[in-house]
This record gives C-alpha cells, sequence and structure tokens, in this order.
C-alpha cells in the first residue's frame, strides 16, 4: 500500500511532538539526523520500587508498580510487534491484544531481569524512532509497511545483520521473544498455538488420541525405530 | 523474655513438611499428645490458585525474585531469597538455600517425584569406597516404603530393575499413559539401550479418603486443594488433627532445644514470628524436622553450658556432609515432533516417564571415571505457553507465526538428577557475627563440587547426545563444561545430611531411629540424618525414614522409657 501525504496522522503526529520534547529533555535527540551507531544508546535509570512481594494474594493477582513507558514507546513497541507478528486469518495483531501494554508491565517492573531488558529496550524503541526519522521522516509506527521492512530487515536475522547494528539487532531479537511470548500467552494467542489444556478431566488420562498415535507410528517407522505404546 | 508454657505435650515436633508430618501423624494415631511448631505461616491449601490464568498474573505469572518459581507457586513467604532471613555463604562458595515458610513446608510444591533408593544406595561406602554407608540396608526401610506408598498414594510400575526396588504387591497406583513425545523419546531410547520408563509420583490416580484422583490439569508447584497430588496439608496434617491429638502453632521458629539439668531435651524456645516474642514449650521427646539446614542451625545455635560445638555434636559431624542433588539441565528440538497433531498433553502436569540409572553394570566393573549414578526428568509436549522459550527463532513476519506453531510440542527437556558424594568442602556452620532479625544467628554454607560430580554431567551430556540423535533431533541448549553446567549447591532444593545417622557415635549424628547419640530423647526426622545423596527424590525417603522413627519412638513412648 502506498502512503499518501493526506494519510490523517494527527493524534500520532501529537504523540510524537511530545517524544521529541521528552527526548530533547533527556538529551537522547541532540544527535538528530546523525548516523546514530551502537555508541548513542543512553540506558535510562534502572526502575525500583515495590514488586509483588513474598506473599500476595494468589487469587487477586495485582500488579503493584507504575507503568513507566511513554505513548511514543508504546506506539513504536506496538507497530514493532505487529511487523514482528503481523496478524494472520483469524488471529489478531499483538497490538489488538494488549501486546505493548504487557511490554509496559514488563519493562516497568523492579526487577533485576526486567531492568536489564528495560536498558535495552527504552534506547532501541528510541532508536527506532530516530531510524524511522532519518530514512522516512516520520516516527517508526507511522513508516510505510515497506519502510518499516526496510529497518527490520537490516537487524531481524542473525546471519545477515548490518554491520555497526549489532546493538538494535540484539534490540529487536529482545523485542521478538517478548512479543512471541506475550502473544502466545493471551488467549487469543492460546487460540492461534491451539494449547487445548487447563482442562479438568475426569477419570483416567485419556493418552494420545488414535490420530496422534497414528502419525506418531509412521514417524518413528520412517525413522527405522519402533513404536511401543505404553 | 522467654514465656514458658504450661502444658508438656509427648512430643514436639518442629516443622509441618515431609519429616514432621509424617511425625505427627504416626505420633498422632499412636496416641500421643503432639505439637507441632511451624517457623511459616498457616495455609489453606483450597486457597490453590489451580486453573488460574497466567495472563492474569503479574509478567504472565513467570518467576522473579519474590516468587522466584512464579506467581502462582504454592510458597509463600519463603524462597532462596528471603531479606529478613539472611544466610552467608564463604568465600569462593556458591549456595541456595531455599525456605519454606508456611505449613506443610516444602511439600505444598515438590514435583511430586518419588523414586525409592535401593539396597546400593544404603551401602555406598560397601560398593565404592567413597562417603559412609547408611546403618540401615534397603530390606530394613522396604516394608516402610510399602507401607508409606500406599499411604501417601504413588503411581508407577514395578519394572524389576536394578537398584530401583519394585514395591509389594497392590501397592502402587496405576501410572498415566506416556503422551505421544514420551513415546517417541522411548523408540530412541530402545534404539541406544537408555531405558524410557514409567515415573512414580506422589499423586493419586485413584481416589484415597477424601483426597481426590488427578484431574490432568493445573501444576502441581501450585499446590493441589483437591488433594490428588500429595502435600501434608491435605493428608498427614488433617489426619492427625482428627485424632484430637495434635496442636499446631505456626509463626513459631525454633531457635534452639531446652535440656533438663541430666543433659536431656524437654523442650524447645521459638520466636514468633509475627511479634517477636520468645516462648517455651515442653515435651518428652523433640523431634527436629526443619529442613536439613534449619535442623543444623538449631543444633548449633543450642548452646548446653555454653558448648561452642552445639548440641548433639559430639562427633563434629553436626551441619557436615552437606549434599544436595547434582542437576544440569540439556533442551533439543525434535523435527520429527513438528506438526504433529495436537491434543491434551496436561496430564499429570509433570513426569508419566523417564529414565532411571542404567548403568550400575558399568560402574561397578569400572568403566566409567565417575562412581554414583544419576536419572533423567524428561519435559515437553504441548504444554502451556509460557512467556520465555523463543529464543531459537529467527526474522519476522508471516514465517514466524508458522515457525511457532510448526514447532509447537517439538522440545524436549532432559534434566539430570544425580548423586552427590559428601566432601569435606560441603557444610554448614554458624556464622559468627550476623543474625536475622530475630536475632538468631544464621548459617554460613560451604560448598564445592567434586570432579565424580563433574564427570556425571559429562556423562549425561554424552548419553543424550546418543539419545537425542537417534531420534533426528539437536540439542539447543546445555551443553556448557560440565562446570557451567552443574546446578548451584541447594539450587535443586534436596539439600540433606546434616545430622548423619550412622553406626557409630564417632562418626555421626544419629542412629538409624534419628535418634540423636549425645540425647536419648532428641530425633531427627528429617533430611538432615542422610548418609548419602542417592539420585533418587529424598521426600519418599525422608517420610519413610520418620515413619520408621516414628513408630520407634511411639514404642518408647508407650513403655514409659521417654
Amino acid at each position: 500500500m502506498i502512503r499518501t501525504s493526506q494519510t490523517p496522522f494527527v493524534i500520532d503526529r501529537r504523540a510524537t511532538l511530545r517524544w521529541i520534547g521528552a527526548a530533547l529533555a533527556a538529551g537522547q535527540l541532540a544527535a538528530c539526523g546523525e548516523k546514530f551507531g551502537n555508541d548513542d544508546w543512553l540506558a535510562p535509570q534502572a526502575l525500583t520500587g515495590k514488586g509483588v512481594g513474598k506473599d500476595p494474594d494468589l487469587n487477586d493477582p495485582v500488579v503493584p508498580w507504575p507503568l513507566t513507558m511513554t505513548r511514543a514507546e508504546l506506539l513504536a513497541a506496538g507497530a514493532l510487534a505487529d511487523l514482528i507478528l503481523p496478524a494472520e486469518g483469524d488471529a489478531p495483531a499483538p497490538s489488538k491484544v494488549g501486546v505493548p501494554a504487557f511490554i509496559d508491565e514488563w519493562v516497568s517492573a523492579p526487577y533485576p531481569t526486567q531492568q536489564e531488558q528495560r536498558a535495552l529496550i527504552i534506547p532501541g524503541l528510541a532508536w527506532l524512532d530516530r531510524e524511522a526519522m532519518t530514512r522516512g521522516n516520520k516516527t517508526f509506527a507511522l513508516l510505510e509497511e515497506a519502510a518499516k521492512k526496510a529497518i527490520a530487515d537490516d537487524i531481524a536475522f542473525a546471519d545477515r545483520v548490518k554491520p555497526g547494528m549489532e546493538k538494535p539487532a540484539e534490540f529487536f531479537a529482545r523485542m521478538r521473544t517478548l512479543t512471541l511470548g506475550a502473544y502466545f500467552t493471551t488467549e487469543a494467542g492460546w487460540i492461534d498455538i491451539g494449547y487445548p489444556g487447563n482442562k479438568p478431566i475426569t477419570g483416567d488420562y485419556p493418552g494420545p488420541t488414535p490420530e496422534a498415535i497414528a502419525h506418531l507410528k509412521g514417524v518413528v517407522e520412517g525413522m527405522g525405530l519402533k513404536l511401543t505404546p505404553v | 523474655m522467654v514465656t514458658l508454657s504450661s502444658e508438656t505435650y509427648d512430643a514436639v515436633v518442629v516443622g509441618s513438611g515431609a519429616g514432621g508430618g509424617m511425625a505427627a501423624y504416626m505420633l498422632t494415631r499412636a496416641g500421643a499428645k503432639v505439637l507441632i511448631l511451624e517457623a511459616g505461616r498457616d495455609y489453606n491449601p483450597e486457597d490453590a490458585p489451580m486453573l488460574n490464568l497466567a495472563r492474569d498474573a503479574p509478567l504472565r505469572g513467570s518467576g522473579n525474585p519474590d516468587k522466584e518459581f512464579g506467581f502462582y507457586d504454592a510458597t509463600v513467604d519463603g524462597g532462596w531469597n528471603m531479606p529478613d532471613e539472611p544466610y552467608s555463604i564463604a568465600e569462593g562458595s556458591d549456595f541456595m538455600w531455599w525456605r519454606s515458610r508456611m505449613l506443610g513446608g516444602r511439600t505444598n510444591h515438590w514435583a511430586r517425584n518419588s523414586f525409592r533408593m535401593g539396597p546400593y544406595d544404603f551401602k555406598p561406602y560397601t560398593r565404592d569406597g567413597l562417603g559412609v554407608d547408611w546403618p540401615i540396608a534397603y530390606t530394613d526401610i522396604a516394608p516402610w516404603y510399602d507401607r508409606l506408598e500406599k499411604l501417601i498414594g504413588v503411581y508407577g510400575a514395578n519394572l524389576g530393575m536394578e537398584n530401583h526396588p519394585d514395591s509389594g504387591p497392590g501397592v502402587l497406583q496405576p501410572p498415566p499413559k506416556f503422551r505421544a513425545w514420551e513415546m517417541f523419546l522411548k523408540a530412541g531410547g530402545d534404539s541406544v539401550n537408555i531405558p524410557v520408563v514409567p515415573a512414580r509420583r506422589a499423586i493419586l490416580t485413584r481416589k484415597i479418603d477424601e483426597r481426590s484422583p488427578c484431574y490432568w490439569a493445573s501444576s502441581c508447584g501450585r499446590g493441589c486443594g483437591i488433594g490428588a497430588a500429595f502435600q501434608t496439608t491435605t493428608s498427614l496434617l488433617p489426619w492427625a488433627r482428627a485424632t484430637g491429638k495434635l496442636t499446631t502453632l505456626t509463626d513459631a521458629m525454633v531457635y534452639e532445644v531446652v535440656l533438663d539439668a541430666t543433659g536431656k531435651a524437654s523442650g524447645a524456645r521459638y520466636t514468633n514470628r509475627k511479634t517477636g516474642e520468645q516462648h517455651e514449650v515442653k515435651g518428652r521427646v523433640v523431634i527436629l524436622a526443619a529442613s536439613t539446614g534449619e535442623t543444623a542451625r538449631i543444633l548449633l545455635n543450642t548452646r548446653p553450658n555454653g558448648r561452642s560445638e552445639g548440641l548433639a555434636n559430639s562427633s563434629g559431624q553436626v551441619g557436615r556432609n552437606l549434599m544436595d542433588t547434582v542437576g544440569s539441565n540439556l533442551s533439543a528440538n525434535f523435527p520429527a515432533l513438528e506438526g504433529r497433531p495436537i491434543y491434551n498433553e496436561d496430564g499429570a502436569m509433570g513426569l508419566h516417564s523417564y529414565i532411571p540409572f542404567w548403568q550400575y553394570k558399568e560402574v561397578a566393573a569400572g568403566k566409567f571415571n565417575f562412581p554414583r549414578g544419576y536419572h533423567v526428568e524428561i519435559g515437553g509436549g504441548f504444554g502451556e505457553p509460557g512467556i520465555g522459550g523463543y529464543g531459537g527463532f529467527d526474522g519476522y513476519g508471516e514465517g514466524l507465526r508458522a515457525q511457532v506453531k510448526q514447532r509447537y510440542g517439538a522440545r524436549i527437556g532432559l534434566t539430570q538428577r544425580g548423586e552427590m558424594i559428601p566432601n569435606a568442602n560441603s557444610f554448614c556452620e554458624i556464622d559468627g557475627e550476623k543474625k536475622d532479625r530475630f536475632g538468631i544467628p544464621v548459617l554460613k554454607f560451604h560448598w564445592k563440587w567434586s570432579d565424580h560430580e563433574l564427570n556425571q554431567v559429562t556423562h549425561f551430556q554424552n548419553a543424550m547426545k546418543d539419545l537425542v540423535g537417534s531420534l533426528g533431533g539437536k540439542i539447543t541448549s546445555g551443553l556448557d563444561a560440565p562446570v557451567d553446567a552443574i546446578s548451584k549447591g541447594g539450587e535443586i532444593i534436596h539439600e540433606v545430611g546434616t545430622a548423619r545417622m550412622g553406626a557409630s557415635a564417632s562418626d555421626s549424628v544419629t542412629d538409624s531411629y534419628g535418634r540423636a547419640w549425645d540425647v536419648d530423647n532428641l530425633y531427627m526426622t528429617d533430611g538432615s540424618v542422610f548418609a548419602s545423596k542417592a539420585h533418587k527424590n529424598p521426600t519418599l525417603t525422608i517420610m519413610a525414614l520418620s515413619m520408621r522413627a516414628s513408630d520407634h519412638i511411639a514404642g518408647r513412648l508407650r513403655s514409659g522409657e521417654l
């Protein structure tokens, strides 16, 4: 699809402006328009604060920490997640099932693992928008599909990362694992992948279906081995 | 100031997990008046978040420093990381000390894997000259295993395998069917002589009393509100309570044993974890089942007449011989399992099958550079998608979704669980300076694996390469150098050995009943009494030993000897 200059993006532009303001305040946009290399990744200060605690109410889960991502970051994260795992058939796009909000929950959690990833993801999202600005004069979320893919193609494939883009590639890989994890844990994700469990069954465990056994038998015998149902 | 309780119990039991719960059950059934002191809080297994959705929990329910095994894990107010109850680690050592501060202890969340120790496991020194023998043989404990398995409910099969003893007739409950990926693994195992056989777990497949059989969903680690997966809070404790003979005090953190003028145990002192107040309770017999580390801590912190070596420690063995299971993990992908028909593989949410150690003959023939065995616990199938496990994917876009779905159910995890031999570098002692928030001196851990364990990891890795290779699979993670692949001490949460039993007071802390050589009415019925750490998961044996010890104690109470 060719984007035209008439395509409205008022709300998004406002968000972008806010992002530019925030980024300028943080000194992160000082080199806007120049080449952004691996050295420009300023890790945000690690978040500390209250976690879930040692004895939370397991039947009334609460996320006790404040969410911290800006709207611009959420937009960039959602656009990237949708590029990583686009909608297909009945399976919705990640941004339609709360993946960006979960990424916010994740990077805002006051735990070492999450803070280590935050130090990669937050500057990564800023880099993504800077790169989009440099290449297409728009934030990443507003780029055309082809332009988004052009950026992703430089960083998404482990064996052909564009030289000098190792850090963005690391960011992309982290966003991929996080997007997949966030997505397939949703109800839509369970349906799409086909997870059939978490359902109580009375009586003995039924074991594999006849179809599953027949398939397995073919596979195992095809390898020259023998299948013994137990 | 210590408040003295007026009541005298027949037995004061410290801890309500596998060892303490069993002691309370056996003694109350024998008519004894029992007090359980549990350091943790009260816990109602009906609150277990069974079937609750990971997506409703923070971080999709994944583990974090507050809830290390995930948000819904049954362990509350405990774990490796407890800011109010620190421990220290000697320089150059690495150790993780799991605490379970709740009624029922670790039994609320364990994997329920229940493998009997075998004849070789009780006489390891006789077999290879390393470590020490137990003061009992397998034949002494076999009847207790039978009685125990029947009581708590264990599924499994009698296979007639070397050093993997069969149960008596009619003891075991029927095991669940293998899932397709387990049959697949068995086909490969058969081709390279690695057995994949039905596992044994303390999970009901047939009803016992009010306990329902497994309904084939919900991780056992969350606790089992229907009583299918064994935990003392749905079985031994309510059964003991039903006798009217059991009193349970929670938040009662025992810090020392009280002795009378003749040197006999007269009770225990505890700190109320909520109020900080100190109390003393009296009993004709004192039974420590506080967990291996905590039992050693209580003994070492009890200083009769100011003796710095602690209580029951004339042998100098208290705190020594600390052992944990050898652990390492491999993950493998199998193209042959990709795209197979999906069906519900939750099953018993854990082992239906496993790989028992299969090469005792080769070990005995001196063919290996490691003396003791291991077993392999296996995991896989169409499990609930988690937040992690997507590291193996590349690229993006349309093809990625198809790839994820293609590989669903094609991964098998292979987990080594091996025997460690006690060594002089692995022990705990009282830290001379550090105290917890109750003012109780904390433990300091020393830890070192030896080549016995590291070489065992190498064997595991090579054997699994053969197995995975026989099925056209590829090991995707875990093939690190053994020194990196091996677990940290305490990480497998199978600590044992700090008050080991033996045949002589000179080199052991207790006799075969867990009775302290130095104090006639002081018993240990937790993992601390283990003389060796077989590769078999310890909980079943802790309970069998506690059952045997408690029967002996009941006899002595009845005869007036105590």
